[in-house]
């Protein structure tokens, strides 16, 4: 028998994150923390710093061309682009966990393992080019964000979440599955390539397309496959909330661009359509939801529905929007990510942990912290799309990419639906900066190094990917080429 | 012939079973219909001439996954015997819905013309399926490990007590 | 090979079929995911189905069923974690119980 050639460097990202998860378990087991703040911090550090390294070893790649492991993944540069993508999120969260995971958890450990793992799998599937590996890969993100999703173990609603999301999720697999199966019965074989080639545009290869979608779907929580989201984003941990609603849409995004692109003979004229009024349903439905939210976090997840909307209305142009995708999955991450941050630091401690925190909350924020109250305004006046804040820049490029391949209409519901959630985000601003503050204001009186340190990094990216939109654009638009 | 009667017979016997799990009220049975319902799917894969994953089928699912269940049902205790509900208020919908689903894609599957290759299994298919896994199919067996590590991790996690 | 092919796509059908059923209709969390099971398990019977009729000599489609299996194993074991760690609190696993979250 012959084993293939491994060529194992260009997997060195996933690598170091697996090999720091496996280090955490041990480095837990040998030493005996006494302070779970201690054994955070330590876990925390190593964590981040391998998403760092990971995050290095992947830009050093960009560029350099692509390769193939073993045939059944491709690292190219998109797959380097979502690496980073993911990784930011990961590091992010990190960063935002450090002083939170010990309020509730003295399994730091653990948390930081399968936030690792969470990532390695992410990374796994936007470079699939195999269909067993994408999904076991999608399988490594779900489990993994179930777990976390109910780690904080000393509230239910943390708990409740979790299982909605594994129920949900599960289900979600199997028709997941079927797709793959049709896949593979129409031409034989797993790999996304030789499918490619042989496509005619047969009835089992659009019949498990929609099966496949309707998994993505659920992954990407769009209407009428979100019924999880709202719950399992409220209940999680928040800066978990952070990491999943940025990381798995940039995964499962541009795992489905690859499927995609390798079903040529479907016409975007018949999948064009159903993503086209999932994208509607879900943006319109996110908005209005959110509109009447009294929980921060809530609302921030139903406005992460309403994201995953505005991300699916470039899919219709399809291979030519993956460079706005890809900007507005970044846009997206320092954003989303930033105002999550600031939503913990609102959160009022109990005794076992944090509560969650009410657009209340922040009555009056800005006398009491006004970088703090700032860095919120500028995430708020950036999802809404503000010029010439990062989220301005995502829209336009997606929008732009949908009116460019004939579905300006679709465009235009997203507009509307940006003029909708105009509402929402800036009631935070003016909560923020006019309402005295009451007895329902609260903020932390110490900002954690490390969240104090998420928020500025993401309040640099969204100004900084803001100012520098074109070249940014170009450049991804150049990473993406190879998948056209 | 033989080859039919078997199939039917078989087939049938896991379609009642599969009916049970779902329609029975008591968890415990639901439990025991599932375990001859992977029974009755592991006859088929041995009549697909795939008996290593009829073995596999028996070793796993009815060895892990329906004792793991069995276990679960137990450890809440409270939900065995009958429940007074143990449908959703909206069943019928999920009916109608269902039986839609079975009919278009039944219909599909049997319209679909397969390009049928009559050829023997390899003598040698087991040890094919194991080069499989070193070979074209190492990286997603890796990867599977990484899965397997996750649930190792969360299960314990979740499971303790607190 | 004396029985169609298409005998054994019904059946698949049929079991994804009751499957997607019991998740839909069941209220207790257990019994959805037995109903989950039932789906995937209705899915390798396809990929077996297939290899066998379709490519007998290429053994990807067993080993996809393989995956399948590792993959079931995983989702239950933390499935069922969650569950028994929930029912430690609430005494109840129905799913339209779970009401710490509301609209």
């Amino acid at each position: 028998m012959t084993l293939p050639n491994l060529d194992l460097p260009p997997l060195l990202p996933e690598i170091i994150l697996i090999g720091m998860a496996l280090l955490l378990l041990v480095v837990d087991m040998a030493a005996r923390f006494r302070d779970a703040r201690a054994e955070g911090s330590l876990m925390a550090g190593l964590t981040f710093a391998s998403v760092l390294i990971a995050a290095g070893a992947t830009a050093a790649g960009i560029g350099g061309g692509d390769a193939s492991v073993a045939g059944v993944v491709l690292v190219d540069d998109l797959s380097r682009y979502l690496n980073l993508v993911v990784l930011l999120a990961a590091g992010l969260s990190v960063l935002l966990a450090w002083a939170y995971v010990p309020q509730f958890s003295r399994e730091s450990s653990s948390f930081y393992a399968l936030v690792l793992l969470a990532t390695a799998g992410m990374m796994f599937m936007g470079k699939s080019v195999e269909l067993i590996t994408l999904f076991v890969s999608l399988e490594i993100l779900s489990v993994s964000l179930y777990i976390l999703t109910g780690f904080n173990r000393h509230q239910l609603a943390s708990a409740e979440g979790a299982l909605k999301y594994f129920l949900l999720g599960a289900f979600s697999s199997g028709f997941f599955l079927y797709g793959l199966a049709l896949f593979y019965v129409q031409t034989g074989s797993t790999q996304l390539a030789e499918i490619a080639a042989q496509d005619s545009g047969g009835v089992l290869l659009l019949i498990g397309l929609g099966l496949l979608l309707v998994g993505f779907f659920f992954k990407l929580a769009g209407v009428p496959f979100h019924m999880w989201a709202p719950d399992a984003y409220q209940g999680a941990p928040t800066p978990v909330t952070g990491f999943m609603s940025v990381a798995t849409k940039a995964a499962a995004f541009i795992a489905l661009f690859r499927v995609l692109a390798a079903v040529p003979g479907v016409p975007v004229e018949v999948w064009g359509w159903a993503v086209a009024i999932v994208a509607v349903l879900t943006m319109t439905w996110g908005n209005f939801a959110a509109l009447r939210q009294k929980s921060l976090k809530r609302m921030l997840a139903y406005s992460s529905i309403a994201h995953a909307g505005y991300m699916m209305t470039g899919l219709v142009a399809g291979t030519d929007a993956l460079n706005a995708i890809l900007y507005y999955l970044f846009a997206y991450a320092f954003m989303n990510i930033g105002a999550f941050a600031v939503a913990a630091m609102l959160e009022r401690p109990t005794p076992n942990a944090p509560q969650d925190a009410t657009i209340d909350a922040a009555r009056g924020l800005f006398d009491r912290r006004p970088a703090l109250a700032t860095a919120m305004a500028i995430f708020m006046l950036s999802l809404t799309g503000i010029p010439p804040l990062v989220g301005f820049f995502g829209k336009l490029y997606v929008f732009g990419a949908a009116v460019s391949a004939g579905w300006a209409w679709l465009a235009v519901v997203g507009m509307l639906n940006s003029v909708v959630s105009a509402y929402y985000y800036l009631r935070v601003v003016v909560v923020m900066f006019m309402a005295p503050e009451d007895e329902t204001s609260y903020v932390r009186s110490r900002i954690p190094a490390g969240a104090g340190t998420a928020i500025a990094v993401a309040v640099t990216g969204v100004l900084l990917m803001g100012l520098l939109a074109t070249p940014v654009f170009v450049e991804l638009g150049r990473a993406v080429i190879a998948l056209r | 012939m033989v080859g039919q009667a078997l199939f039917i017979l078989t087939a049938g016997i896991t379609l009642l079973m599969a009916l049970g799990v779902v329609l029975a009220r008591n968890l415990f049975h639901a439990a025991l219909f599932l375990v001859g319902a992977f029974f009755g799917i592991a006859v088929l894969f041995i009549l697909l001439e795939a008996e290593f994953l009829g073995a596999a089928q028996i070793i796993i699912y009815i060895g892990a996954i329906a004792t793991l269940i069995v276990f679960a049902i137990m450890l809440s205790r409270h939900v065995m015997g009958k429940e007074a509900g143990a449908y959703n208020r909206n069943w019928y919908f999920a009916l109608a819905g269902v039986v839609f689903f079975f009919l278009l894609l039944g219909w599909l599957l049997i319209k679909m013309p397969f390009n049928l290759v009559t050829a023997e299994v390899p003598a040698d298919a087991i040890a094919q399926i194991g080069q499989g896994f070193v070979g074209h199919y190492v990286v997603p067996f890796e990867v599977a490990s990484v899965l397997l590590l996750v649930a190792l991790i969360g299960a314990i996690m979740l499971a303790r007590e607190r | 090979m004396t029985v169609p092919l298409s005998w054994y796509l019904i059946f698949a059908t049929a079991l994804f079929s009751i499957g997607f059923f019991g998740v839909l209709a069941r209220r207790n969390a257990i019994a959805v995911l037995m109903g989950v099971e039932l789906m995937l398990n209705a899915v390798n019977v396809n990929l077996v189905a297939f290899w066998r009729y379709l490519t007998p000599t290429d053994l990807s489609g067993q080993i996809f069923v393989v995956f399948v299996f590792a993959v079931a194993a995983a989702e239950a074991a933390v499935g069922l974690a969650l569950m028994i760690s929930i029912y430690r609190t609430r005494k109840s696993i129905n799913v339209d119980e779970l009401n710490e979250l509301k609209l």
